[in-house]
This record gives C-alpha cells, sequence and structure tokens, in this order.
C-alpha cells in the first residue's frame, strides 16, 4: 500500500498546473462566463499540445493510453482552477462512447481529431421533465427506410456550438440507441441557456434531424448500455474535479483568515471558524482518497459500479458544504461578485446537480448495495 | 498508487483470520463490548493473548535486541485490525506505549523486569494520565510527586483508568516540578496496581464496562520507577502517541456493524412490505456504506504515510479518528432510526432487532469522540498542523 503518486503521475500533475497557471488565470475564468462558446481557444491548444485532449484515447488512436488513475489527477486541477473547457464532454464522455461503441470507421474518423483537440463532441442526453436513468430516454428515433428521423429536446448539452458532433441519446426501435448529428444539420436549433457556474450550455431542439444508421454507435439499442457504462467512469473525474475546487476555495479560505482581522484577532484564531476549516479538510481528504481509489479500481478493471457513484456523492456533497463554510468565514465578502469565493460556491452547486443528482447517485449506491445475492 | 496490501501482508492477514477462527471462543471474543473488548480483563482473554504471544505476534515491530522481529508496523495494524473484527483483546499499551517508551528512554533494570513480561503477555497495564483538571487539557496533570529520600512520595487523584481494576501495574504521571512551565513539570512513574495506597473506585459507564476513578494517599514509588529523566513525562506521552500509530483506535468494528444493518435491512419487513424498498431506507444506506468507506480511505491513508516512516502521521490519525468515530455514532443512530420503536429495547432482550446490537453500541460508542483526544482536539490539532492557523485556545 503505497498512496504516493508515481513520478510520471506527479509530472502529469505538474503539466498540467503549469499550463492552466498560465492560459487558465482567474480573469480568464471570469470573462468566459456566459460566452456562447464557452472556452478560450489559447487554453484548449495548450491541452492539445501537452496531449491531455488524448488523455484517455489509446495510443493506437492518436492519444495517451493513461488511465482513470492519472485522468483523476488532471480533473482535480480543473476543479482547482475552475477550468473552462470542452474537456469532459468531449476527450471523456464521447471518446469513451467511440471506444465502447463506435466501429472502425467511426473511431478512425473521430478519436485522432478528438485527441488532437481538432474536434469537439458533445453528448445530447437529458431531455427536460426526465429522470437521469434509461427511462429518462425518451426523444424519438423514427425508422425511416436506412435513415433515421430524431425529434425532440435535449438540455443540458454543453459546449453545444463548437460541436463538431453532438451524440444523440435516443429512443429507436429497439431501445436507446447513440447518434452522432451534426449540429448544423437541417432541424437542429440551438439555444444557449444561461446555468448556474455560467458555463456553455445549450438547449437543442431536433425536429425531423435525418441521420442514417452509419451515424449510429453500436447495435441497436445498446446505447444506453454503453453510456452508463462510460458515465460510470466520468462521474469519477467529475469527483475529482470537486474535490480540486473543494481544496482550492479552503486553501484561499484558509490564507484570507490568517489575515482579516476582527477582535484584534485572525479569524483563523477563532475556534469556530477553525473547526469549520479543520472540517473540511477532513472531508476533502476523505473524498480525495475515495476517488483516487475509486479510479485506481478502474485503472485495474476492477469493478466501480459502487465506488464511481460514491465517490461523485461523498465529492460533491463536501464541495457544496466546504464553499458553504468558506462563505461564513469570508462574510459579507463572500456574496460580492467581485471576491473569488463566490465562483466556487456556484460552481459547486452545479456539479452537484450535473452528471447524477445526490438522490441518484444515492439509489446507485442503495441498489449495489441492496440487490439480492 | 497502491491501495492493495502485499503478498505477504494479505498472506498474514490470512493467516490471522485462520487463527482466529481455529481458537475461536465466545468467553475471549465479545464484539458486543465495542471498543472495551480490546482489554485482556479476565483471566480467559489474559489466557488469549499469552497465546497470542507464543504465536509471536506480540512486539513484532521492537528491536530484535529486546525479542522483537523489528518488521514494519502495518502487521501489527493487521493484526489489531483482525482481532477488533472478532471482538478479540487487542495488542495495545503494554506492546505499544509502554514497552516503546521503555526501549528509547527506560533503565537497564526497567528494561529487563517489564519487557520479557510484556512480550509474554504476562503482564497488564493501566495508563494514568486524565485527572478531575487534566481531561483534554492533557498537561494540566496535578497528581503530586514529591521528592523523599530513596524515592517519590504520591498523592491525588486519577480518573478515567479504564484498566485500574484488572491490570498489574499502573503507569502513571505525576508532577514533579511545580515550578516549571506545565509541559516541562511532569514525569513518568510505575506502580504496583495492588499498592496498599491506592484506592480504586469503580465509575460504571452506560456502555457495558466500567472505568475507573484511582485515589493516591501517601504513595511511595522507590527512584529507579521513574521512566526516563525527571520533567520529560510529556514529551514522552506524546512521543508515544507517535510511535502507536500503527494500532489506533480500529475501523473493522464499524464496518462490520455497517454490513450487519445493510443485511438486515434486506431482510427487515415492515407492514408487510419489505423495508429495503423503502426510499428513506436505501438513502441511509447508501450514506453508511459510502461514509464507511470513506473511513477505510483515511485508514489508508495514515497507513500509507505512516509507512513512509519519515515524519509521524500525526494529521492523518487526526483526520481518520475524527471522521471514524463520528461515524461509528452516526451508523449507530441510523440503525436505531431504521429499526423504530423496536430499537430501545434492550440488547439482551428477546424482542430487540438484531439481538439489540445497535442499542448497546449507542451507548457504548457515545465514549469514542471523547476519549483518546476529542473531536474538538482532534480539529484543533489539524487546524494548527495542517492548516497553520493560530494558536486558538
Amino acid at each position: 500500500m503505497d498512496l504516493a503518486l508515481s513520478e510520471e503521475q506527479q509530472m502529469i500533475v505538474d503539466m498540467t498546473h503549469g499550463i492552466l497557471e498560465e492560459h487558465c488565470t482567474i480573469d480568464v475564468v471570469r470573462q468566459m462566463e456566459d460566452d456562447p462558446k464557452g472556452y478560450p481557444e489559447a487554453l484548449w491548444k495548450q491541452l492539445a499540445e501537452s496531449g491531455l485532449t488524448g488523455l484517455l484515447i489509446p495510443e493506437a488512436n492518436g492519444g495517451g493510453g493513461q488511465t482513470l488513475a492519472e485522468a483523476a489527477l488532471v480533473y482535480e486541477k480543473f476543479g482547482e482552477f475552475l477550468a473552462p473547457v470542452p474537456h469532459f464532454v468531449s476527450s471523456v464522455i464521447s471518446a469513451r462512447l467511440l471506444l465502447t461503441a463506435g466501429n472502425d470507421a467511426q473511431q478512425a474518423e473521430w478519436l485522432p481529431k478528438i485527441a488532437g483537440g481538432d474536434a469537439v463532441l458533445t453528448p445530447a442526453w437529458l431531455e427536460p421533465n426526465r429522470g437521469y436513468g434509461e427511462v429518462g430516454v425518451q426523444l424519438e428515433a423514427k425508422a425511416d427506410g436506412d435513415n433515421f428521423l430524431l425529434s425532440g429536446v435535449k438540455r443540458h448539452v454543453y459546449f453545444a456550438s463548437a460541436a463538431d458532433r453532438l451524440i444523440v441519446l435516443a429512443r429507436g426501435p429497439q431501445g436507446v440507441d447513440l447518434f452522432l448529428v451534426d449540429p448544423s444539420a437541417d432541424g437542429v436549433t440551438l439555444t444557449q441557456q444561461l446555468s448556474q457556474s455560467g458555463d456553455a450550455q445549450y438547449r437543442v431542439d431536433l425536429q425531423d434531424v435525418r441521420v442514417s444508421a452509419e451515424e449510429r454507435l453500436g447495435a441497436p439499442g445498446t446505447g444506453w448500455q454503453a453510456f452508463n457504462a462510460v458515465l460510470h467512469e466520468g462521474i469519477i473525474l467529475i469527483a475529482a474535479q470537486a474535490i480540486g475546487g473543494a481544496q482550492k476555495v479552503l486553501d484561499i479560505t484558509v490564507e484570507y483568515s490568517k489575515e482579516r482581522v476582527q477582535f484584534d484577532k485572525p479569524l483563523g484564531a477563532f475556534q469556530a471558524l477553525a473547526h469549520y476549516m479543520a472540517d473540511s479538510a477532513t472531508h476533502i481528504d476523505g473524498g480525495r482518497v475515495l476517488v483516487y481509489e475509486a479510479a485506481w479500481n478502474a485503472s485495474k478493471d476492477r469493478s466501480i459500479s459502487r465506488f464511481a457513484p460514491m465517490a461523485k456523492l461523498f465529492a460533491c456533497e463536501t464541495y457544496r458544504e466546504v464553499t458553504r463554510v468558506c462563505a461564513q468565514i469570508w462574510g459579507g465578502v463572500a456574496f460580492t461578485i467581485e471576491y473569488d469565493c463566490q465562483l466556487y460556491f456556484r460552481w459547486a452547486k452545479q456539479l452537484q446537480l450535473s452528471w447524477w443528482d445526490t438522490p441518484y447517485l444515492e439509489e446507485l449506491v442503495a441498489e449495489d448495495v441492496l440487490k439480492d445475492g | 498508487m497502491d491501495f492493495d496490501f502485499t503478498k505477504e501482508e494479505q498472506k498474514f492477514s490470512e493467516e490471522v483470520e485462520q487463527w482466529l477462527v481455529d481458537n475461536h471462543d465466545p468467553e475471549v471474543m465479545d464484539l458486543t463490548r465495542e471498543n472495551f473488548s480490546q482489554l485482556a480483563d479476565t483471566p480467559a482473554r489474559r489466557a488469549f493473548m499469552q497465546k497470542l504471544a507464543k504465536q509471536g505476534w506480540l512486539g513484532m515491530s521492537w528491536p530484535k535486541e529486546y525479542g522483537g522481529q523489528e518488521i514494519e508496523g502495518v502487521y501489527e495494524f493487521i493484526l489489531n485490525e483482525a482481532l477488533a473484527r472478532h471482538g478479540a483483546p487487542q495488542i495495545g499499551k503494554g506492546v505499544g506505549i509502554i514497552g516503546k517508551t521503555l526501549i528509547r528512554h527506560g533503565s537497564a533494570k526497567l528494561k529487563q523486569e517489564f519487557l520479557p513480561q510484556i512480550l509474554s503477555a504476562e503482564v497488564e497495564f493501566a495508563v494514568g494520565y486524565s485527572e478531575p483538571q487534566a481531561g483534554s487539557d492533557s498537561a494540566n496533570m496535578q497528581l503530586k510527586a514529591e521528592k523523599v529520600d530513596g524515592g517519590w512520595m504520591l498523592n491525588g487523584q486519577k480518573m478515567w483508568t479504564t484498566s485500574a481494576h484488572f491490570a498489574d501495574w499502573y503507569w502513571v504521571g505525576a508532577r514533579t516540578d511545580p515550578d516549571k512551565p506545565k509541559h516541562d513539570g511532569l514525569s513518568l512513574f510505575m506502580i504496583p496496581m495492588d499498592h496498599p495506597n491506592l484506592e480504586i473506585q469503580s465509575l460504571p459507564t452506560i456502555g457495558k464496562d466500567t472505568t475507573n476513578q484511582v485515589f493516591f494517599e501517601d504513595v511511595f514509588v522507590p527512584e529507579d520507577y521513574m521512566v526516563g529523566e525527571q520533567g520529560r513525562g510529556f514529551r514522552y506521552i506524546a512521543e508515544a502517541l507517535d510511535l502507536e500509530r500503527f494500532t489506533l483506535f480500529t475501523l473493522s468494528p464499524i464496518e462490520d456493524r455497517s454490513k450487519l444493518l445493510v443485511q438486515w435491512a434486506k431482510e427487515a419487513t415492515r407492514d408487510d412490505k419489505p423495508l429495503r424498498e423503502d426510499p428513506n431506507v436505501r438513502r441511509t444506506i447508501a450514506h453508511i456504506v459510502t461514509d464507511t468507506q470513506v473511513a477505510r480511505g483515511l485508514s489508508k491513508r495514515f497507513l500509507s504515510a505512516a509507512m513512509k516512516g519519515d515524519k509521524p502521521p500525526s494529521i492523518e490519525s487526526s483526520e481518520y479518528k475524527l471522521f471514524t468515530t463520528t461515524l461509528s455514532q452516526r451508523v449507530c443512530k441510523d440503525a436505531l432510526d431504521l429499526t423504530g420503536a423496536a430499537g430501545q429495547i434492550r440488547e439482551g432482550q428477546e424482542d430487540a432487532p438484531l439481538a439489540g446490537r445497535f442499542e448497546g453500541a449507542y451507548r457504548a460508542t457515545l465514549n469514542e469522540t471523547v476519549g483518546g483526544g476529542s473531536s474538538e482536539i482532534q480539529k484543533n490539532i489539524i487546524a494548527r498542523r495542517k492548516l497553520g492557523l493560530p494558536k486558538n485556545f
């Protein structure tokens, strides 16, 4: 047992930190809020040049062939810097969907481009007034000869305006299917929806959008299975992102509490506040080791059916709670746009609500624990 | 990054597990005593510890010259977690605090007298630090030790001496230098527990067990039963906590209780409906299982840091203890909430759900967030040592 990072892992952390420190300053983060494209080209280019956009793509497909253990370290940094990048939707979810369900031609066309940061793909998954599970996918894929006609509404489609393809989850004749859809195709309408964190999210309306069967990933009716497996991997990274954010907001709060004086003492000398911070540190460290173990299990091809939802459940709860108590320490300024505390406060809640929320994760864990056998 | 024990460690773990199964004895192993099950407080339990000693499992991490094997502390961790999982007595104060302190600071006489007895489990100790005015403020001990001809005369009182009613020897901190700052005025002494001038009064707890208060009236301690140097007692006490780092508060009984509750939730019904379909039950179970895994992670974290050995993992220990003891109580509370009105039926009564394990544990675990450094003390440690916050008390 040795929880320390390997030299190679430490190098990935340092490299990611270096890029973000230079290209993802807090000013850049603030500029990107509500931006229709949602990410800065310079930062994305750097991530591509360093190979981070191909982190989880095999070397044979132009990627770096790393495991979730390394990716979790990168995502901790993304969380720390509030990085506004389409990495998760493109280099993780879309890339892994192509790897899991795509055929050779689809993989050959898209994986090298995703790995190189030359194309952005994004899943179109959630629907209005529907849930997070398989039954929530009801957007219709009607067979029309060799083609399909897609009609319905998707929400929370991240970076859709910059996307080269959407991966639309739709209900085909035999169940859930995944289709590669060009967002500029006839019948597709993108409408930006401003979010709590200010990231680039779109509502996507599809009206009789024609796609060929060749644009389907995997055999008919197998789409949910693939998406579910990929999202289990993905939420480990969202959990890592939450831990990175929680650590950063705690760090800046600890520093502030050493400088800010009230009643002739620094705030950090008040036990009520010090204990908030000690509790936060404990939960962050506990969450981090849970996330690492989940990612490490995935890297060893061990089951993550329980670890992954546990990691996101705990990490996102921790992030949200840490931002709440940190705001208490900042006091009145926590509430102002000028100070950075509020950025983490908004991001924390949004991460918790996104990519499977607390009740859904609780249910995933409970089902795994309480099922027969 | 590696979250697994090595092959050798796993093999040892299996060996211990098998040995505990082979040597199962309900008189020795009692999970329902919760944290108190670690004590070797009856003849049968002392005999068990002597069997354990014959296996060579006591003092494994000690230097060879004192009868140890100089192997990594992780083996003591594995052993203690296994013992705790079975509700058996654990390697504790003798091998850890007293043995290791004597090895570093004890005289040749004390080493010769006590170390072999510790290794063969022939001696049990009580540790006397706490006093009416020295609870969380542990350096505030007032037990008076006055220099007299040939030794020291001790007068005063100790509190919360868990093992006083069965131990052979008393390991006691006393104030030898009242004019010095409080941390520098303490020294350690060893006193036979049956000393006629010690009066032990039982202090029954709401768990199954008792702790004690101990009164000293002109207790004479010969010069050579002072441990190490005069005035360095508090340093030795603090150092021993670091040396003890592999045999912290055990997690396996909490994991076990979580599993027990899960198993119950899978099978229980209410109004003829399976309880496991109840959303509140599902939600509660999800959080217990998740938090238990976090506790295991924090345990691996301090273990990994401890094995590095460059500095004592005091921050990791504090975070682990803070989180795990809080969780331990919450598991019991949640279990009672899930079992509902029946949860109150006293342990041992016929109708008690799960034989009343959680009713008993709910009482027995109350001490866990207090003893061994309260949650608030752990938070102070984390605030100061990890976060670098100013001293706040």
